[in-house]
């Protein structure tokens, strides 16, 4: 078993992919009860269809030299899928333990992301000690961008989504939110001979 | 560590009807964390993959493991439950107000509350 591929449950992101497209799987009832496997499928949903915008805007064929980039999602998917650190939450009794599990806010801020048209997580990160309360925390989140979303306004947006969200959501210290485009998948230039001949390369 | 409850020392006349109580008691409590505002679904309390045995039994038998778990600590009830929360209201309020709505369901009975969110938004 490539263990790389697997989450802390067992379950696998190709058995998951392969659920979504048979609705076949060995234990169904756990896939339904395991916040793992769900936050899973819901960002496989999600890359399926940017898949299918990507074809449709006939991207997919333009050869940009960036065919990893979903590679790179899926592998990040499979390390922030897992329940992570226990981020610890202010109770009302002392007797009381509260927590946030750090994939559940790796996912919260993957799903920000992936709301923004055309837009897909990458590498979504909390750098700092999440278990002591009050550390300083940053946020590392790395997307790619379809060809036409302008990147300056979407990461600025990106931003201030995520910090509002995170301020309502978490009880963290943001430091701060570092976004990172890492691809930018671009549409396929004309196809004619002239334009072969006469394009200026960058 | 802690260990699921034994219901022979839970002071019931017998184990049966001990493990009814706790049964009925977590079914309630199951009842009281869903009527919170903002729990959007509860998960088995304990991951299937920190029990090889139950998971396996879950596969064969096809039920859903338990939602809330009960352990008797020094006797002070331990309750432990992982839930989901909706973006309609702040997750860590909505864990405060189902631990307190727990606690308040077992008053007067001395109890330790666990609330873990593993999900956040829909």
């Amino acid at each position: 078993m490539n263990t790389s591929d697997t989450l802390e449950c067992g379950h696998s992101l190709a058995e998951l992919s392969a659920y979504l497209d048979t609705g076949q799987i060995a234990d169904p009832v756990h896939v339904e009860t395991c916040p793992e496997c769900q936050a899973g499928l819901a960002s496989l949903r999600h890359l399926s269809e940017l898949g299918r915008e990507l074809l449709s805007s006939d991207v997919a064929e333009a050869g940009s030299g960036t065919d990893d980039w979903m590679q790179s999602i899926l592998d990040n998917l499979r390390l922030e899928l897992r329940p992570g650190r226990s981020i610890p939450l202010q109770s009302g009794n002392p007797q009381d333990t509260l927590w946030e599990t750090e994939g559940s806010i790796s996912a919260l801020i993957r799903s920000v992301a992936d709301a923004l048209p055309g837009t897909a997580a990458g590498k979504c990160r909390l750098h700092g000690d999440v278990t002591t309360p009050g550390a300083d925390i940053t946020v590392e989140v790395e997307i790619a961008v379809v060809y036409g979303h302008p990147m300056e306004e979407r990461a600025a947006a990106l931003r201030q989504e995520l910090a509002e969200t995170l301020a309502v959501q978490t009880e963290l210290t943001i430091q701060a939110i570092n976004i990172t485009v890492t691809d930018v998948l671009e549409p396929p230039h004309p196809a004619s001979p002239a334009d072969a001949t006469t394009e200026e390369q960058p | 560590m802690t260990e699921p409850m034994d219901v022979g020392a839970a002071a019931p006349a017998s184990a049966s009807a001990a493990s009814a109580d706790l049964g009925i008691l977590a079914e309630q409590l199951l009842g009281v964390v869903q009527s919170v505002e903002g729990v959007s679904s509860v998960y088995p309390a304990q991951p299937l993959w920190q029990s090889i045995a139950g998971a396996v039994l879950s596969v064969v038998t096809g039920d859903t493991p338990a939602l809330i778990t009960l352990t008797d600590e020094a006797g002070v009830l331990a309750v432990k439950t992982r839930i989901a929360v909706g973006t309609s209201r702040p997750a860590p309020a909505v864990a405060r107000e189902v631990a307190e709505a727990v606690r308040r369901h077992l008053l007067p009975r001395p109890a330790a509350v666990d609330v873990s969110v593993v999900k956040v938004g829909v």
